[in-house]
């Protein structure tokens, strides 16, 4: 919503039409012979470009073998785990990589193994001998490389490389340690950073949005290269992908952005092979007749499309050569349609139901590893007893490669029995960055000078002055301050961290956390992102995993569902998937509404509690908002903040002498006690800490009970250390939160409690949480939340009898019986 | 206008009455002060005056219910008037239609009297972790204790007024019913509050001690003389009682023997007392009743005959201070006016000890010139727990009590 693009009703209403240009089809048509006599190929790259190919279809082959008969070339090996084979596909892939080198990242499919052996093998063919021995004795101290000289003598560096990176996949896709990521990818999640070999996916299309984010930590940190996004025809379907295109063609690069105003350098390719499993996508479960048609829709550029021969390895470099140069001069993003295709199934139990045997043996007559060979012989740039050299050394190396990668001598199992914390230890990497590049942060004006922070810093700090009198709300440093003054302090600190989401610049954020950010950062820090969940987390993941820093805002924690892959399987899964090479410092902002009845008003912690990999955290006052910010901010691993907006306005009533005004980091995973007590422990989680308090305060005032309150501003991790002894002490605990009661995170916390102090409890522990239903209009708020009678209630009726009290919201056991039964 | 009266809270650990007695009935017109109904805790009972004028329009709870205090017991104002408002959640009510609707089945079943005295289903009584936990440290059976916690489960609080009150003990938790008798061949009389409680704690006291009771005798010479003497003096003086002088020499006996002045805490550990808070015997119409006469080793001999008499008026007249009735230290049972010679009096746990006092019957001995004289001795019977005071030490008290009463005047002037 910026006030200098004028939406003109003139302009808008006018009559017109809509034009297109025409997108290319397989316009490629040169011959070997030519391409010879242009100079743009030497004989030993044309002969490379067949060796190459022959290497990715010996790979597939032996995966095939191994999975289907349990032995290749007389190796006998058992791998239970995934192989969606790309046999046929060699030629796109190796054309797409010829190009490409190490600055340049390309994100796989769902069926990657030929893209990454590609990039990878054009990679090591552009790198010097000693960049490339410098990468391999780096990479996780060397242990691949050593693995990788138990095969023997070596003729040349290159060869040490195509063998190292051949079986670095292998071990990874048997799951064995000396994999590039201890096995714990796999097939589905192999890479490798140091050839700009970036994460594929098992989720399809799920490279879509982070390859994206990649494309924006490039352009917003000028980094060399460009990104390659390589998604499949089916994931042409998918929401997330749809937003992917929409981020990158938004217009404000051009019309808004001060610097960095180039567009997205980025390539969206799709390998079209005609199938996402067995479903046809061309004909079927599309209404494409070419998946380069796509890019029309989105922008006017089109994205510059074109849809190119994937069976020719040369019509599809030279398809790229012209993206590159788009890309290069700023014109991105792009995208190519290379068409291809699978003779193996989509997975080796696949039964080829829905294709013909005349189809596939169709396609296999204009194999690329028949026809392109021919054609070289033709041409005579190599003769039949050099093509059966090459295949003949293929096939002695992934013999050599699979012996290897199979035998766990060389290549080991980690040993879950000797040290079962081996996946623990990856779940998250929890290190301090004070910032991810040494630049100077790109701002507009200084900190002192950044008026919305001075307005901060101006603040009193506490509920009450100096003089004992409650401070008014206007000039009251309160939760949104908090987290505001730490974001500021971070923008000058970290070059890399950007900010973006629903209208989080002019708006200032839906709930004014960015206010008057805009005066102090550039577009290229600060900026509104489409209303596209999908794509603001996955960019966000993307721009993580490539070395950058991001905090990104949802607005509702209703709206994690719609970016529910993005959080659940992207960002909290890829620094364990990675075995810890790739980072993830984003911070993914969510708050809890209310006012806004169903869909704008839900407590969401339990999904992202539940998610191995998610760090969550919900202050609830100041104090704890802005340490934990700093940490959040500072720390490595993936943190979902949750911010209530029945508090922002509070200022901080607990912490002695107010919210202090240096820095400070509040551990994620420590607890917050605000009321010391010797009676019944409270414990809250976000705004229901102001009503627990009012229940403490009756407990006190009218029944001499003295209540600990304890409040969790961190669901994950937890230390329980304080909570039990509080509980040891008291032996009675209520548990509160506005989350639905049913699958409530405090339903865990309270599991464990009991394990922990079961001698010293004297009722059980009772959760205390909003009802089963759909959260009414606000008007009915006191019968859907948490209310301090409830908190008295739960005492009353399920832990400690209040003289004279009488329970009013009916929480029997009969009760809770007929909602369970009902499903209430 | 109709407002409610409600159950008055007799004392500060008091949490819930019995209704005795309704003096008034729906339709009775009413003044401030009028004596609406009797209650009763387990230690005492007492008249509830009307705190409104008007007509009685509705009784919430009827004779024998319990209720918990402050709770609304009635209503009182003019013919008419709206009393929906008044009437607690669950009590009773003449005019209240039977739930009918299925939806509001749910509802009633969430409404208990709380602080009900509820046992759980089957006779067993549940008791939380904490609860037996803290019961096991302090040797009590927590199955003994009044359960208040939630559906009949005995949680830390009874199990703590356990071992603070045990008069406060909870009754056995099921009874048999008799089978139908005609109602001419006898009467079964439910206890009073006082009742029960004096059955559990009897109950208790036996069956968790190891009691066991040593008999002697003194010269009383000394105390009856002194007694004669007192007779004729102007004022409270002339009221002091040979009891009187009973709780005097224990008072300062008992200083020297920490052990019987003292609470058993659990199998480990026990309270010794700084000072003497005595617990005195009472006959009342209701039963048995101990209030405490505090600090009576800083109290003159005509303070505790003072304290003595108020306290046994008013356990007689059933309005003493519940608070009155416990924390005492040591007790002192006479049975001497009803001639009884010798008797195993029960110890007030966590006490850990009991003084009888016998009749005084004439005995003889030889005299210093051998001859043979005839004396006045009164018989005392000490009762205590073996289990914090060995029979040596035992002993050795009753034998300095023994002395000091007679040597009575010597004591006096200590």
């Amino acid at each position: 919503m910026p006030k200098n693009l004028f939406v003109s009703p003139e302009e808008v209403l006018a009559p017109g039409k809509v034009t297109f240009k025409d997108i290319p089809v397989n316009q490629y048509n040169k011959t070997i012979k030519e391409e010879l006599k242009s100079g743009k190929y030497t004989k030993e790259d044309l002969i490379r470009i067949f060796r190459d190919m022959t290497v990715l279809r010996e790979f597939e082959t032996m995966l095939n073998l191994i999975k289907t008969q349990g032995s290749y070339n007389g190796i006998d090996h058992t791998y239970p785990g995934p192989a969606h084979l790309s046999t046929g596909q060699e030629a796109a892939c190796v054309g797409q990589a010829y190009l490409l080198d190490e600055n340049d990242f390309a994100f796989g499919s769902h069926r990657s193994h030929s893209e990454i052996l590609a990039k990878a093998l054009s990679t090591i063919n552009k790198m010097t001998d000693e960049q490339l021995m410098d990468v391999m004795e780096n990479f996780l101290e060397g242990k691949c490389l050593r693995s990788t000289e138990k095969l023997g003598e070596c003729k040349d560096v290159k060869e040490l490389a195509i063998r190292f990176i051949l079986y670095g996949t292998l071990s990874e896709i048997f799951a064995r340690e000396t994999g590039f990521h201890m096995g714990m990818g796999g097939s589905m999640h192999a890479f490798f950073l140091p050839f700009g070999i970036y994460p594929n996916n098992a989720i399809v299309g799920g490279s879509g949005t982070i390859s994206t984010g990649a494309a924006l930590f490039k352009k917003v940190n000028n980094k060399k290269g460009i990104v390659v996004c390589n998604v499949g025809d089916a994931a042409m379907a998918r929401g997330p992908v749809w937003e992917a295109l929409n981020f990158a063609a938004m217009d404000q690069y051009k019309t808004l952005w001060e610097s960095h105003n180039d567009g997205m350098p980025i390539l969206y390719n799709i390998f079209n092979n005609s199938y996402g499993m067995g479903d046809q996508t061309r004909g079927e479960t599309m209404g494409q007749d070419r998946m380069s048609r796509i890019a029309s829709g989105v922008s006017p550029t089109q994205f510059h499309a074109e849809t190119v021969d994937g069976y020719n390895p040369l019509a599809v470099i030279d398809a790229m050569e012209r993206k590159l140069e788009l890309l290069r001069n700023g014109q991105g993003p792009v995208m190519l349609e290379t068409v291809t295709y699978r003779y193996s199934g989509h997975s080796v139990s696949d039964q080829n139901a829905y294709r013909t045997k005349e189809e596939i043996d169709a396609w296999k007559e204009v194999d690329p590893l028949l026809t392109y060979p021919a054609k070289l012989i033709e041409a005579g740039v190599m003769t039949q007893e050099e093509v059966d050299a090459i295949l003949k050394e293929t096939s002695e190396r992934m013999t050599m490669i699979c012996k290897a990668a199979a035998d766990p001598e060389i290549s080991p199992y980690c040993d879950f029995k000797k040290d079962p914390a081996v996946v623990e230890r990856l779940m998250f990497s929890n290190q301090v960055v004070e910032k991810f590049d040494d630049r100077e942060p790109e701002v507009t004006v200084p900190k002192e000078e950044a008026e919305g922070y001075k307005k901060i810093k101006s603040k009193t700090r506490n509920v009450i002055d100096e003089n004992g009198k409650p401070v008014s709300k206007m000039k009251m440093y309160n939760l949104r301050d908090a987290l505001s003054e730490v974001i500021y302090d971070r923008f000058y600190e970290d070059p890399t961290l950007i900010a973006y989401g629903e209208d989080c610049r002019d708006w200032g954020g839906a709930f004014a956390v960015y206010r008057g950010m805009m005066d102090a950062f550039p577009h290229c820090r600060l900026f509104n992102s489409p209303l596209a969940e999908g794509s603001i987390v996955g960019t966000a993941v993307g721009y993580a995993l490539s070395g950058g820093r991001a905090i990104v805002e949802l607005m509702y924690a209703d709206f994690i569902g719609c970016a529910g892959d993005e959080i659940f399987n992207q960002m909290s899964k890829w620094q364990s998937m990675s075995a810890g090479i790739l980072k993830m410092p984003v911070v993914l902002r969510v708050s809890v509404g209310s006012k806004y009845g169903a869909q704008h008003s839900q407590d969401w912690t339990a999904l992202c509690a539940h998610i191995p990999g998610l760090k969550v955290c919900f202050p609830a006052t100041p104090w704890e908002a802005k340490g934990l910010m700093e940490s959040a901010l500072k720390g490595t691993d993936p943190v979902v903040f949750f911010e209530s907006q029945r508090i922002y306005d509070v200022g901080e009533q607990f912490h002695e002498g107010g919210v202090p005004e240096e820095r400070y980091e509040i551990e994620i995973g420590d607890v917050n006690k605000v009321c010391d007590g010797k009676d019944i422990t409270i414990l809250t989680v976000g705004a229901t800490l102001y009503r627990a308090m009012d229940a403490a305060k009756e407990l006190s005032e009218k029944y001499g009970l003295e209540a600990d309150v304890i409040n969790l501003h961190s669901l994950v991790p937890l230390k329980y250390e304080k909570i039990v002894e509080s509980v040891r002490k008291t032996g009675r605990v209520i548990l509160c939160s506005d989350a639905c009661a049913r699958g409530s995170f405090l339903n865990d916390i309270a599991q464990k409690i009991t394990e922990l102090c079961f001698d010293d409890l004297d009722a059980p522990a009772v959760v205390v949480g909003a009802r089963n239903w759909i959260t009414p209009p606000f008007e009915f708020d006191e019968f859907f939340f948490p209310q301090a009678s409830w908190i008295l209630d739960a005492i009353h009726e399920k832990v400690l009898p209040l003289p004279g009290y009488m329970a009013q919201n009916g929480c029997t056991e009969a009760e809770a019986l007929r909602r369970a039964a009902q499903g209430v | 206008m109709a407002n409610a009266v409600i159950m008055p809270k007799a004392g500060i650990t008091v949490e819930s009455c019995i209704i005795g007695s309704w003096e008034k009935k729906i339709g009775d017109a009413v003044k401030v002060g009028d004596v609406l109904f009797t209650y009763e805790t387990d230690k005492a009972s007492f008249e509830c005056e009307s705190t409104e004028e008007g007509t009685l329009l509705e009784i919430f709870f009827q004779d024998g219910d319990e209720v918990p205090c402050l709770m609304n017991v009635c209503a009182i104002g003019n013919e008419g008037d709206d009393v929906s408002s008044l009437r607690p959640e669950g009590a009773a009510s003449a005019e209240a239609p039977a739930p009918a609707a299925s939806e509001e089945a749910p509802k009633a079943a969430e409404v208990k009297a709380p602080v009900a005295e509820t046992t759980a289903i089957e006779g067993k009584t549940a008791v939380s972790p904490r609860a037996k936990k803290l019961a096991e440290r302090a040797g009590v059976d927590a199955t003994l204790a009044t359960p208040t916690g939630p559906n009949g489960r005995i949680i830390e609080r009874d199990v703590r007024t356990l071992m603070d009150n045990p008069v406060a003990i909870a009754e056995a938790p099921a009874k048999a019913a008799a089978p139908a008798a005609s109602e001419e061949e006898y009467k079964d009389v439910k206890f009073s509050g006082i009742r029960r409680a004096i059955s559990k704690s009897m109950h208790t006291s036996l069956s968790t001690m190891a009691q066991l009771t040593h008999n002697t005798s003194f010269d009383a010479t000394a105390i009856l003389q002194y007694r004669k003497q007192l007779k004729n003096c102007e004022g409270d003086l002339s009221g002091i009682t040979l009891g009187d002088m009973i709780l005097f020499a224990v008072s300062r006996t008992l200083k020297n023997h920490p052990d019987l002045n003292a609470h058993m805490l659990d199998d480990s550990s026990i309270r010794l007392f700084n000072h003497v808070n005595l617990g005195v015997a009472v006959d009342t119409p209701r039963g048995l009743m101990v209030p405490t006469i505090f600090h009576a080793d800083e109290m003159s001999l005509v303070e505790i005959s003072k304290a003595t008499k108020e306290l046994a008026a008013q356990c007689r007249e059933g309005n003493i201070n519940p608070d009155l009735l416990q924390g005492g230290s040591f007790t002192v049972s006479n049975l001497g006016s009803f001639g009884i010679e010798s008797f195993t009096p029960v110890i007030n746990p966590p006490q850990t000890g009991i003084l009888g006092v016998d009749t005084t019957i004439d005995r003889v001995r030889k005299a210093p010139d051998g001859s043979i004289e005839i004396y006045p001795a009164m018989g005392l019977s000490l009762t205590y727990d073996h289990r914090a005071v060995d029979g040596a030490p035992a002993s050795r008290f009753l034998k300095e009590l023994g002395q000091n009463l007679a040597n009575f005047t010597t004591l006096l002037a200590r």
